[in-house]
C-alpha cells in the first residue's frame, strides 16, 4: 500500500485547538513521517489559525455542517449537542486516503510513529479510566463513505454515552476489546500524563517509552504556560512532575515552530505589510497576534501566527515571562528524571532540524529580540523613501494604532487595564455616547 | 396624648395617578436577568414575587429570560411551545442559527412564561463577541473572569433575541426591555447600540463597587462623593465588571435603584441618578381571620421557649414569661450586616437591665451560617435532658391519677400526704440531680470550624456575655440556617420569626433587606437603619415608624458609637413594654404589610415602565413626569390612639409603669380603619373626583 495514500489525521475546533494541531504536526514532520498531514478545521476557527496550520500540514479541511446539505447537515441539526463529535467522525469521509491515524489535537508525539498504519482499522489503546474501553485520542482507522454514514446512523439511534465522540466509537466498534489483540495499542502510543499517578511504579518503569503522550482533561498545555522554571510547580496542574516536563516538552515544540514561522513571514511582510494590516483590520479576531511574545512589533502584522486560546488566554497572560524563558537550558535540559532519560535522548537524537532546539538558537533569539526596534525604524525609513512622504507617515500612523488597539484589548484581557489613564471611564463613555446620541 | 398628625395623603411620593390612557394592547415586556429561574442570591426573590403581578398586567406579551441551567429547569420550568407567533420564528431562527433557546412555563405564582438561553452552548462565538464589544465599546473582558464571560455571552444572546424578535415583527413593535443587575447589563449596551427598537430601563439592586467597599471597612457614606470611582474599582480588580455595570446605566432609558439610598450610592458610584426608585416587595399571605398572626406567634414562642428550657436546663432561673426574644438573621457579614453593633449595644443593655433591676430577661439570637462540624454535645444534651424530666412529670402524673380515681371510686377523699409515694420522689429526684450542671450554657450551638477566630464569639468573649445567671442578656449562636428537621430547634425560619419578639437589622450595607420586610408582614416589629433600603422607605411613608414597631438606627449621620446608644436605647424601651403594649404594636406593625405587598410597590415597575416608553417611543406614548410640589408624599399617620408609650416617654422616665397604659385608649378597628384609608388599593385606578373614603378598598 502506498504511503502517500496514508495520512495522520488530527483535529481543530477552536483557535486554542489550533495551537495543539499546530503541535502535533510539528512534532510528526519533526519525527520524519513518510505520511502526509491532514487536520480538519471547523469553521469557526479564524483564518489566520488556519493559514498557520497551512504551513505545516499538507492538507487543511474546513468541516463546515451549515453549508452541506446531506443527511450529515439533517443528523447535525438533530443533535446538536454532538456537533463537536460529529466533526470528528467527518474523518471518515477523507476517502482520498486510504488508512489514516487519528490524533487529537491534545496529544504530543515523541518519536517516530509512522509503524502505526501496520495496524489495521480499528486499533487504539485502552481508557486509562476504563480500559475495556479505547480512548478516541489515538485510533487507526480506514476512511470509508459507508462506514461513516453507518457511523451516523448509529449515532443518531444511539447516542453517546459519554456525551463525545468516545462513545459513540466504543458502542459502534464494541467488539475492540475482546477479539482482536492486535487492535489494541499499547499504552504508550497514547499515555495519558494526568493519570499517571495512579500507577506511578509503572511509569517509572516504562514511562521512557511513551511515545504519544496525551493531555487528557480541562487544563491543556496551553492553558498552562511553562514560565515555571526550573521547573517549580505548578498551582493549576496536580503536582505531578512528570506532566509538567511534558507541559515544557509540549511548549519547546510549539516554539520550534513559531521560531521558523517568524523568519518566513518577515519575508511575506516586506512585500506587501499594508494589505496584511487591512485584512488584520476587517478581522478583529486577529488582535492574538500581538499576543506572541517573542516576535517583533511589527511581525505581528502576520497572519501566519497561530492565535492562543480564546476564552482563557493564560498564554498571553504569560507573555512576557516566555520572552525570557523560552530556552536556552529549557530546551538543552529538558530530560524527564534520571530514570526516564531516553525519551530526552529520542528528542534529540531523532529531531531532524537540532538546531532549533539548540542553545545557540535562543540566544540568537534574544539577539534578534534587542534589534528588533532597530530593524523596525529601519524598515519605516525605506518604505518612506520608496513611497510617497504623508501617504507613508498615515500608513505607519495607522499601523501604529492599529498595533496600540491590539496592545489595549490584550491588556483588558489580563486584567491590566489603564483604568486611570486611557482607559477611564470618560472615555468609554465618550464611545457609548457615540451610538447614544 | 393627640399628636399632630396628617391624614389627608393620597398615593406614594412622587407617583400621582399616572395616564390612563397607556395603552399595552401591542407592547411587549421582555424581563432579563441572570437569576430567572436560576436562585443565586436574592434578585431571584425579587423577580419570582414579583411575576404574579406583572403577568397581571401584560398577559401573554410578559416573558422573563434568563441564563439555561438544566438542573434548574428540570424542577422549575415546564418547557412547551411558544404560543407567540413572533417569538416562536424569533425562537427558531435563532436555534437554526447555532443556538439554544428555550421557551417555556416557570413554575412559580402567575407562571410567566420564561425564555432561556444555553449560554455555554455558545462559549464558541465568545471570542468574536468579546472583539464586537472591544470595537463598541472600548471595553474588555479578562479571560479569567468566567462570570464576566459568562456576561458577554449572555449579554449578545439577549441582544440577538431582542434584535430578531423586532426584525420578525411585521409592524414596528413596541418592545420594552427591562435588565437588572450588571450580569444583564450588557445586552441593553448592544440594544442601545445596534440602535433596535426596544424600550430600556435598568435596575441595580446594589452597585458592584459598593458592595466591596463596604466589605472593606471604608467609611462608605461620609467619603461617598470623594471616591476615585476608577481607581476604586481598578484597584479591586474588577474595572471591567464595574465598567459594563457603568455602562448599562448610561445607555439605558430609564435607570432604576431599589431604595433612596441605594439611589445615592448610584448617583456618586455610577454618576447617574436614578429616575425612579423601585422598591421591592413580597406577595403578603392574607389569613382570614384576624389576628392570626398573634395566634401564630403565640405557638412559635412556646416552641422557642421548650428550646430554652433545655438549652439553659440547670440555670432556668429567670421567668421565660418576662423573657423577651430577638434575633439578627442573614449572611454571615459581620460588620455589613451590623452584629458588631447589635453585640455591642446588648452588652450595654445588660448593663442598663442589671443597675435597673428589671425583671426582664433577654435573649437573643444569631441566625447566621458558618462553617461548623455539627451541633455540640453539650446543646443536645440539654434537649435530652429536658425531654427526661418531661416524661418523668408523665410517669409521675399518671400514678397520680391512677391513685386518685382509685380513691375517687371508693368515695373516698384522697388523701394528699400518701398520693405520691416514695418511689415517686426517688424517681423525681434523680432526674432533678440529672440537670445539675457544672458548666454555663453554651453560647454557640454548633462546633465552630474556625472557633478561636470567629468574630462573633471573639466579640463575645470580649464584651464577656456567658449566659450566667447574672447576665439579663443572654446570647445563643446557632451558625447554621434553621430547619424544621434540626433535632435542636425544629422549627423553618418563618416559625422561628413568627415566634420571636424583635427582629435587629443594624446593617451598615443593605441595599434593600428583605429581613425586616418579612418581620413586617409577619406582624414583627424589627429594628433596621437609614442605612438600608427598607429604613429609609419606612422612614418615607410613615410618621411614627416606632410605634408600628419599626425602629430606624440613625448609621448615617452619628458615630458608631452614638448609634450604638441608640440602638441600646430601642432596646431597652421595647423590652420595658408590657405585654399587652406589645401585643398593640405588634397589630399595627402587621397593618404595614400592605405597604411591602407587590399590589402596592409594584406601581412603581409600572412607572418606569411607563417612562421607559414614553422615551424610546415619543409618538406612540407620553409619560407627563408630575410636579413633585403637587403631591404631598404619602406618609401613614402616626396611630390614631396614642402609641405605645416608651418611644415618646423616652425623655421622661425610663420606668414606665404599665398603670398609665391601661388608660389609654386604644381601639384596634378604629386604627386599622384609619391606617387603611391611606393605602390605596394598587389598579384601582383612582378617580380624582372621588373622595378619599370612596376609595375605600374591601378588606380582603
Amino acid at each position: 500500500m502506498s504511503e502517500a495514500n496514508q495520512a495522520f489525521v488530527t483535529l481543530a475546533t477552536s483557535d486554542a485547538y489550533c495551537m495543539g494541531s499546530l503541535v502535533v504536526g510539528k512534532c510528526l514532520r519533526r519525527h520524519g513521517t513518510t505520511r502526509k498531514l491532514v487536520v480538519m478545521v471547523s469553521p469557526n476557527v479564524s483564518r489566520e489559525a488556519c493559514l498557520s496550520l497551512e504551513d505545516v500540514f499538507d492538507e487543511v479541511i474546513v468541516v463546515d455542517m451549515l453549508d452541506s446539505r446531506d443527511r450529515a447537515h439533517l443528523f447535525w441539526l438533530g443533535r446538536l449537542d454532538l456537533g463537536v463529535t460529529f466533526t470528528k467522525l467527518h474523518s471518515w469521509t477523507l476517502t482520498q486516503y486510504t488508512k489514516c491515524v487519528f490524533l487529537d489535537a491534545d496529544t504530543l508525539v515523541l518519536c517516530n510513529v509512522d509503524e502505526l498504519f501496520e495496524r489495521e482499522e480499528l486499533s487504539a489503546a485502552p481508557d486509562p479510566g476504563w480500559p475495556d474501553c479505547f480512548n478516541s485520542g489515538v485510533f487507526v482507522f480506514r476512511p470509508s463513505l459507508e462506514t461513516h454514514s453507518r457511523l451516523l446512523e448509529h449515532a443518531r439511534m444511539c447516542g453517546s454515552f459519554d456525551g463525545g465522540d468516545q462513545g459513540i466509537l466504543n458502542t459502534f466498534f464494541s467488539d475492540w476489546a475482546i477479539k482482536d489483540i492486535n487492535k489494541h495499542l499499547p499504552f504508550i502510543y497514547n499515555l495519558s500524563v494526568n493519570a499517571i499517578y495512579t500507577y506511578l511504579p509503572a511509569f517509572h518503569k516504562f514511562g521512557h517509552q511513551a511515545k504519544i503522550v496525551h493531555f487528557l482533561g480541562r487544563n491543556k498545555p496551553w492553558h498552562v504556560p511553562h514560565k515555571q522554571q526550573p521547573f517549580t510547580e505548578v498551582p493549576q496542574w496536580d503536582s505531578n512532575r512528570n506532566l509538567e516536563k511534558f507541559v515544557n516538552l509540549w511548549w519547546a515544540e510549539y516554539y520550534s515552530h513559531t521560531k521558523l514561522q517568524e523568519n518566513e513571514s518577515h519575508e511575506l511582510q516586506d512585500a506587501e505589510p499594508i494589505e496584511q494590516l487591512d485584512m488584520l483590520a476587517a478581522a478583529p479576531c486577529s488582535t492574538h497576534v500581538s499576543t506572541l511574545p517573542h516576535r517583533s512589533p511589527t511581525s505581528a502584522a502576520s497572519p501566519t501566527t497561530p492565535p492562543p486560546h480564546p476564552h482563557s488566554c493564560e498564554s498571553v497572560s504569560q507573555a512576557e515571562d516566555r520572552e525570557e524563558k523560552i530556552p536556552s537550558e529549557l530546551l538543552g535540559k529538558l530530560t524527564l528524571d534520571a530514570s526516564s532519560s531516553s525519551t530526552c535522548h529520542q528528542l534529540e537524537d531523532t529531531s531532524p532540524e537540532p538546531d532549533v532546539l539548540s542553545a545557540e538558537d535562543s540566544e540568537d533569539l534574544e539577539k534578534s529580540e534587542q534589534q528588533e526596534p532597530q530593524a523596525e525604524q529601519k524598515q519605516e525609513e525605506e518604505e518612506g523613501e520608496e513611497v510617497l512622504g504623508a501617504e507613508a507617515a498615515s500608513d505607519t500612523a495607522r499601523q501604529e494604532a492599529l498595533k496600540e488597539n491590539l496592545e489595549n484589548r490584550k491588556r483588558w484581557e489580563e486584567g491590566r487595564m489603564d483604568y486611570l489613564g486611557k482607559d477611564a471611564f470618560e472615555n468609554i463613555r465618550l464611545k457609548l455616547d457615540e451610538f447614544l446620541t | 396624648m393627640p399628636l399632630a398628625r396628617s391624614i389627608s395623603v393620597t398615593s406614594l411620593s412622587g407617583l400621582e395617578e399616572w395616564d390612563e390612557e397607556f395603552d399595552l394592547e401591542d407592547a411587549v415586556l421582555f424581563e432579563i436577568a441572570w437569576e430567572v429561574a436560576n436562585k443565586v442570591g436574592g434578585i431571584y426573590t425579587v423577580i419570582q414575587t414579583k411575576a404574579r403581578l406583572t403577568c397581571e398586567e401584560w398577559g401573554e406579551n410578559y416573558f422573563l429570560v434568563g441564563p439555561y441551567m438544566e438542573s434548574n429547569v428540570r424542577t422549575q420550568v415546564e418547557l412547551i411551545e411558544p404560543p407567540n407567533a413572533v417569538l416562536r420564528r424569533t425562537i427558531d431562527k435563532m436555534n437554526s442559527s447555532g443556538c439554544k433557546v428555550y421557551f417555556g412555563r416557570w413554575l412559580i405564582e402567575g407562571s410567566p412564561y420564561v425564555v432561556l438561553l444555553d449560554v455555554g452552548f455558545t462559549a464558541w462565538s465568545l471570542d468574536r463577541w468579546k472583539s464586537e464589544l472591544w470595537e463598541n465599546c472600548g471595553i474588555g473582558v479578562p479571560w479569567f473572569d468566567r462570570e464576566a464571560n459568562d456576561a458577554v455571552l449572555f449579554g449578545f444572546l439577549t441582544a440577538w433575541l431582542l434584535g430578531e424578535y423586532a426584525a420578525q415583527c411585521e409592524d414596528p413593535p413596541h418592545i420594552l426591555a427591562h435588565f437588572h443587575e450588571w450580569l444583564a447589563g450588557l445586552g441593553l449596551v448592544l440594544c442601545r447600540q445596534r440602535h433596535l427598537p426596544v424600550a430600556t430601563i435598568f435596575t441595580t439592586h446594589a452597585t458592584l463597587l459598593g458592595r466591596y467597599l463596604c466589605a472593606g471597612n471604608v467609611d462608605f457614606y461620609n467619603n461617598l462623593a470623594e471616591f476615585n470611582v476608577d481607581k476604586e474599582a481598578g484597584d479591586r480588580q474588577i474595572y471591567h465588571r464595574y465598567c459594563i455595570e457603568r455602562a448599562a446605566a448610561r445607555c439605558a432609558h430609564v435607570f432604576t435603584t431599589v431604595s433612596k439610598i441605594t439611589a445615592i450610592e448610584a448617583e456618586h458610584l455610577l454618576k447617574r441618578k436614578p429616575d425612579i426608585v423601585t422598591p421591592n416587595g413580597l406577595n403578603v399571605k392574607k389569613f382570614s381571620a384576624m389576628h392570626e398572626f398573634q395566634n401564630l406567634h403565640a405557638q412559635s414562642k412556646a416552641r422557642i421557649q421548650e428550646f430554652i428550657r433545655g438549652h439553659f436546663y440547670g440555670h432556668l432561673d429567670f421567668n421565660l414569661d418576662k423573657t423577651v426574644f430577638l434575633f439578627i438573621a442573614g449572611r454571615y457579614e459581620f460588620s455589613n450586616k451590623g452584629a458588631d453593633l447589635f453585640l455591642e449595644a446588648l452588652a450595654r443593655l445588660n448593663y442598663l437591665l442589671r443597675v435597673n433591676h428589671s425583671q426582664v430577661t433577654v435573649i437573643a439570637f444569631f441566625i447566621m451560617p458558618a462553617r461548623t462540624n455539627n451541633f455540640n454535645v453539650e446543646t443536645l444534651k440539654g434537649q435530652a435532658v429536658r425531654k427526661q424530666l418531661w416524661d418523668t412529670a408523665q410517669t409521675v402524673k399518671e400514678r397520680f391519677g391512677k391513685k386518685l380515681y382509685e380513691s375517687l371510686l371508693v368515695g373516698q377523699l384522697p388523701e394528699v400526704s400518701k398520693m405520691l409515694d416514695k418511689e415517686d420522689f426517688t424517681m423525681m429526684k434523680r432526674a432533678i440531680f440529672a440537670t445539675q450542671r457544672q458548666c454555663l450554657p453554651p453560647v454557640c450551638t454548633h462546633n465552630m470550624l474556625e472557633d478561636s477566630s470567629d468574630p462573633i464569639l471573639t466579640a463575645i468573649r470580649r464584651i464577656g456575655l456567658f449566659n450566667s445567671s447574672q447576665d439579663r442578656v443572654k446570647v445563643i449562636f446557632h451558625p447554621e440556617f434553621l430547619s424544621s428537621t434540626s433535632p435542636l430547634l425544629p422549627m423553618d425560619y418563618e416559625e422561628f420569626v413568627r415566634g420571636c419578639h424583635l427582629g435587629v437589622f443594624p446593617s451598615y450595607y443593605e441595599p434593600w433587606g428583605y429581613t425586616p420586610a418579612e418581620c413586617t408582614v409577619m406582624g414583627i416589629p424589627s429594628i433596621s437603619t437609614n442605612l438600608s433600603g427598607f429604613g429609609c422607605f419606612m422612614e418615607e411613608h410613615i410618621a411614627d415608624p416606632t410605634s408600628y414597631g419599626i425602629y430606624i438606627l440613625d448609621r448615617r449621620f452619628r458615630s458608631v458609637d452614638d448609634s450604638c446608644n441608640q440602638l441600646t436605647s430601642f432596646l431597652f424601651q421595647f423590652c420595658q413594654q408590657s405585654r399587652r403594649q406589645r401585643i398593640i404594636q405588634r397589630n399595627r406593625t402587621e397593618r404595614l404589610s400592605d405597604l411591602l405587598d407587590w399590589r402596592y410597590l409594584g406601581r412603581y415597575y409600572v412607572s418606569a415602565r411607563h417612562m421607559a416608553l414614553a422615551k424610546a417611543f415619543p409618538e406612540s406614548f407620553v409619560y407627563e413626569p408630575h410636579d413633585p410640589t403637587s403631591t404631598t408624599g404619602f406618609r401613614y399617620p402616626r396611630p390614631a390612639s396614642v402609641p405605645p408609650s416608651p418611644a415618646h416617654s423616652l425623655h421622661s422616665s425610663p420606668h414606665h409603669s404599665e398603670a398609665e397604659d391601661e388608660e389609654e385608649t386604644y381601639d384596634e378597628d378604629l386604627e386599622a380603619e384609619k391606617d387603611r384609608v391611606n393605602i390605596r388599593q394598587p389598579f384601582n385606578l383612582p378617580n380624582k373626583n372621588k373622595s378619599l373614603v370612596e376609595d375605600l378598598p374591601e378588606k380582603n
